[in-house]
């Protein structure tokens, strides 16, 4: 019996691939398993290879998990192009369709001999059950479920889901093949009983992937304006968006450019309205200009990044967390912006409400760092309890302070009352240049130095958010994990899996990456003799700013590579294995008796 | 929301803050002219917003009690959409000038017309960049020698009006402060439009102008599209008149549809009423996601 499996499979383009796992997921979802899935593709637009990696657990999943425990193969060439994205494991159970011609003494494996080889004639059980090759991704789900006990009336159901709209005969025609497949399973047993164990988790479940999340988040926060372009891998926030925002009274706009997306977000937030744009890397760069002037215009503003591999086009279907510096550091000026980053697609949610809060209580833009694995993979969670969620809106002027009314008036925290337009006695000028508390231009150097300060000061608050932060595992443990976006769920698994080895870790996850809050990092790191900054990046951008703001202690480095390819667990384990082995050894060098 | 009163002087709709127009600029009488305008139109200044970009001439917001947003460079429409989407019931005034418009900017005018937006923008066309003192503008006459085109341009200018015109704009005008009443009563017209009005204005540079666009010439060779008897519902003329856009100086209406299509704000609006009736509560938006 299993507690948790990771499933992996890949055909061409035209083979269901996916759309298998999105049906194997909803089952899972459906029997109260948690899971994860991610796709990948080739190139191509339409057809080429295409793969998906499905990992189901007994209990909540925190990374889509390391080497398949299952392998689904309808073609080799396909399954061979995603590397190292579907590694297979010696404990593996590898499924092909016989329609490959490769024997089974010899796959074209390097390396490693899957426990089990179960070539299946799987075209073949396609065509004699439905009359048509393309049924094969049904007879996959019927030998998955047949294998792995999990739910084959919740997976039938996913199925007639599927091809409702299609008409009778296809939805019979996709049952027979299903059954022919757990039939084939079951007539042809695993030596290893690889079934599940059964869901523990009772209560419906949630599924859906970061990127839908972030946008329904935006509604609940109250977002009544979208203003965007689409680019990969963050178009599906429109797209949620397109089809719901009207519903609550809002506006969508897809805009003729990423500048104009946010102009006109900004627009609407001048307007006295909830509002966001969402983008990747190349979108960011070319929204800069308007971020600076959401800063000094002191206009709330929800700036998204799914984070993609750059730069330039660089990868738009491959993840990767480089765009931390361009998020703090993009717009000219003396400017502090603050940055989130959600870690989950569960996360995204409460993570794009902080947003808007942060956004709406300060006055300022605020950028979300999501990144493509958190964005586009789906995953099975429990409903969130949204009762206590406190939503913050911006500040209006009283009456009274319409009489005289300042628009940036300096007050002691630094944040002034704002009106919009429609408001009597509020008329004022907003501008992206410097400007007076009543915001008449000036080019007065003493002026300036003043609204500088104003609006940064306004922010420190954000340095005693700790409740940004995440902290795992024993408080005062010598070895530390540090790690935000996508990384950190894998560095969550990490921690448990280094525990049951003897290593003594904790970990910090920060939500918010900027400002920085020096103090939780100072107090977490009291105890820490040495560990890893883990962030999918070349040059570790967090590792970078925190050492900018922090005293980091030098046995604290960064542990970091290019993206594409999420770190896995047990690297992770390995890699502080070896760094306190390391530490050892200098401690016993330096407790050699003198000479 | 709407409040038209009649009392409003044109006074009310000027601000405290000095220009920091050259003296002689064109840009004076077109904020004349707005103040005027705006008074005919009666709506209080808090319920107008007025957006603008970079530029001498995206300085007039804040010389108006309107709400105001000099914004940043070419980002003026963009940036008054939002506003008008988010706020259909405000009077947005966009303005700017011809850099701003059609040259960092021009990228966003055919969307800004193709959306149809009830939002009026005034572009005061110098041909010249007076900010930044005496550049080649994307009107600037071929040939013209700037400081950046020593030996002359070798480009040839935009066409605003032949731009706009084909893009598709309901409604589009041309005035000049040398003009002052006629440019209030385009003015005034296109703020009534009920769709996306264009006013081209040539408001002259008098520091880094040509002799040829100041006031005194254009008093002198400017014609009335009325009293050469255009009809302002013909298309085509328009389109055949603004072929002289940088020869000669046509005031008035080019061109007006005799038949306003719907505006973005009141299909938006359509849409709304059509949709809110089968949305969840806001409170309870992640009920979509639940797996049965």
């Amino acid at each position: 019996m299993s507690r948790s499996l990771v499933i992996g499979m890949a055909g061409s383009g035209g083979d269901g691939i996916v759309s298998a796992g999105e049906s194997l997921i909803g089952a899972c979802a459906s029997e109260g398993y948690y899971a994860i899935m991610t796709k990948s593709f080739g190139s191509q637009i339409r057809g080429g290879e295409s793969s998906c990696r499905v990992r189901l657990a007994v209990d909540p999943v925190l990374n889509s998990g390391g080497a398949l425990d299952v392998a689904v193969v309808l073609s080799w060439d396909d399954f061979l192009k995603f590397g190292a994205e579907l590694p297979v494991s010696g404990r593996a159970m590898v499924v092909y369709d016989t329609r490959t011609g490769v024997a089974a003494d010899d796959l074209p494996l390097v390396g490693v001999t899957p426990a089990e080889v179960f070539p299946v004639p799987i075209s073949d059980l396609a065509r004699e059950a439905a009359g048509t090759d393309r049924a094969k991704n049904t007879v996959i789900l019927g030998l998955l479920a047949g294998w792995l006990g999990i739910g084959q009336e919740a997976t039938l159901r996913g199925v007639r889901k599927k091809f409702a709209k299609k008409g009778a005969e296809l939805i019979e025609a996709n049952e027979r093949a299903f059954h022919a497949g757990v039939a084939y399973a079951e007539a042809h047993p695993t030596a290893e009983s690889r079934k599940m164990d059964p869901a523990t988790g009772s209560g419906a479940k949630l599924l859906t992937d970061g990127n839908d999340m972030c946008a329904a988040a935006a509604i609940f926060a109250g977002c009544k304006f979208y203003g965007g372009y689409p680019i990969t891998p963050s178009t599906e926030v429109m797209q949620f968006l397109s089809r719901e925002i009207w519903k609550y009274g809002g506006v969508l706009l897809q805009a003729e450019d990423e500048i104009a997306g946010i102009g006109a977000a900004l627009g609407a937030s001048f307007g006295g309205k909830k509002a966001m744009t969402a983008t990747s890397g190349p979108g960011l760069s070319l929204k800069s200009e308007v971020l600076g002037l959401a800063t000094i215009a002191e206009l709330p503003l929800v700036v998204v990044d799914v984070q993609r591999g750059g730069p330039s086009t660089g990868m738009p279907t491959k993840s990767e967390q480089a765009d931390l510096f361009q998020a703090v550091f993009s717009a000219h000026g003396d400017v502090v912006r603050p940055v989130l980053a959600p870690t989950t697609v569960g996360d995204t949610f409460t993570t794009t409400v902080e947003a808007f809060n942060i956004a709406e209580q300060y006055q300022t833009p605020v950028i979300l760092l999501s990144d493509q694995e958190i964005a586009q993979r789906k995953e099975v969670l429990d409903p969130i309890d949204t009762s206590e969620i406190q939503l913050i809106d911006r500040t209006l002027p009283t009456d009274a302070e319409l009489e005289n009314y300042q628009r940036f008036q300096l007050t002691p925290s630094g944040v002034s009352p704002i009106s919009h337009p429609g408001m009597e006695g509020g008329n004022y000028l907003g501008a992206g240049i410097e400007h007076d508390e009543h915001g008449a231009p000036t080019a007065s150097g003493r002026v300036h130095a003043v609204m500088n300060e104003k609006r940064i000061k306004k922010l420190g608050p954000l340095h005693k958010r700790d409740d940004l932060f995440r902290i795992e595992g024993n408080e005062n443990a010598p070895l530390a994990l540090v790690s935000w976006g996508s990384s950190a769920g894998v560095c969550r698994e990490a921690v448990q899996l280094a525990a049951d080895r003897g290593l003594d870790v904790k970990l910090l996850v920060p939500y918010l990456l900027y400002p920085v809050n020096e103090d939780i990092y100072r107090r977490f790191f009291a105890s820490v003799v040495g560990g890893l900054v883990v962030e999918q990046s070349h040059l570790g951008q967090l590792y970078r700013i925190l050492r900018m703001y922090i005293d980091v202690p030098g046995g604290v480095v960064s542990f970091c590579r290019s993206g594409a390819n999420p770190f896995r667990p047990k690297e992770i384990v390995a890699e502080l294995r070896d760094l306190a082995l390391g530490l050892q050894r200098t401690l016993g060098e330096s407790r050699q008796p003198q000479e | 929301m709407t409040t038209a009163t009649a009392t409003l002087a044109p006074k009310a709709f000027k601000s405290e803050l000095k220009p920091i127009w050259c003296p002689g600029c064109g840009d004076f009488g077109v904020v004349q002219a707005l103040y005027r305008a705006l008074s005919a139109i009666g709506r209080p200044a808090h319920e107008i917003a007025f957006i603008s970009g970079i530029g001498c001439s995206s300085r007039i917001p804040g010389y108006t009690t309107a709400y105001g947003f000099n914004s940043v460079h070419g980002r003026a429409l963009p940036i008054a959409q939002g506003l008008k989407m988010a706020r259909p019931e405000l009077l947005v005034l966009a303005a700017g000038g011809d850099g701003d418009g059609f040259s960092i900017g021009g990228g966003h005018l055919p969307h800004a017309v193709r959306r149809n937006q009830n939002i009026t923008y005034i572009v005061m066309d110098n041909q010249i960049y007076g900010l930044t003192k005496g550049q080649l503008s994307p009107t600037s006459p071929k040939g013209l020698k700037t400081v950046t085109s020593v030996d002359g341009s070798l480009e040839n200018p935009v066409n605003p009006l032949m731009y706009v015109l084909t893009y598709g704009a309901p409604f589009v005008a041309q005035g000049t402060p040398a003009d002052l009443p006629g440019l209030v009563e385009i003015i005034e017209a296109a703020i009534r439009y009920p769709g996306f009005a264009f006013v081209n204005v040539q408001s002259p540079c008098v520091t880094f102008g040509e002799p040829e666009q100041q006031i005194k010439t254009q008093k002198a060779t400017m014609e009335s599209l009325e009293g050469m008897g255009h009809d302002p519902g013909n298309l085509i003329e328009a389109l055949d008149l603004s072929r002289a856009y940088g020869t000669t100086l046509h005031t008035g209406l080019f061109y007006r549809s005799p038949e306003p299509p719907p505006t973005f704000d009141s299909l938006v609006h359509e849409r709304q009423q059509r949709m809110m009736a089968d949305a969840l509560p806001r409170e309870r938006i992640l009920e979509q996601f639940i797996q049965r």
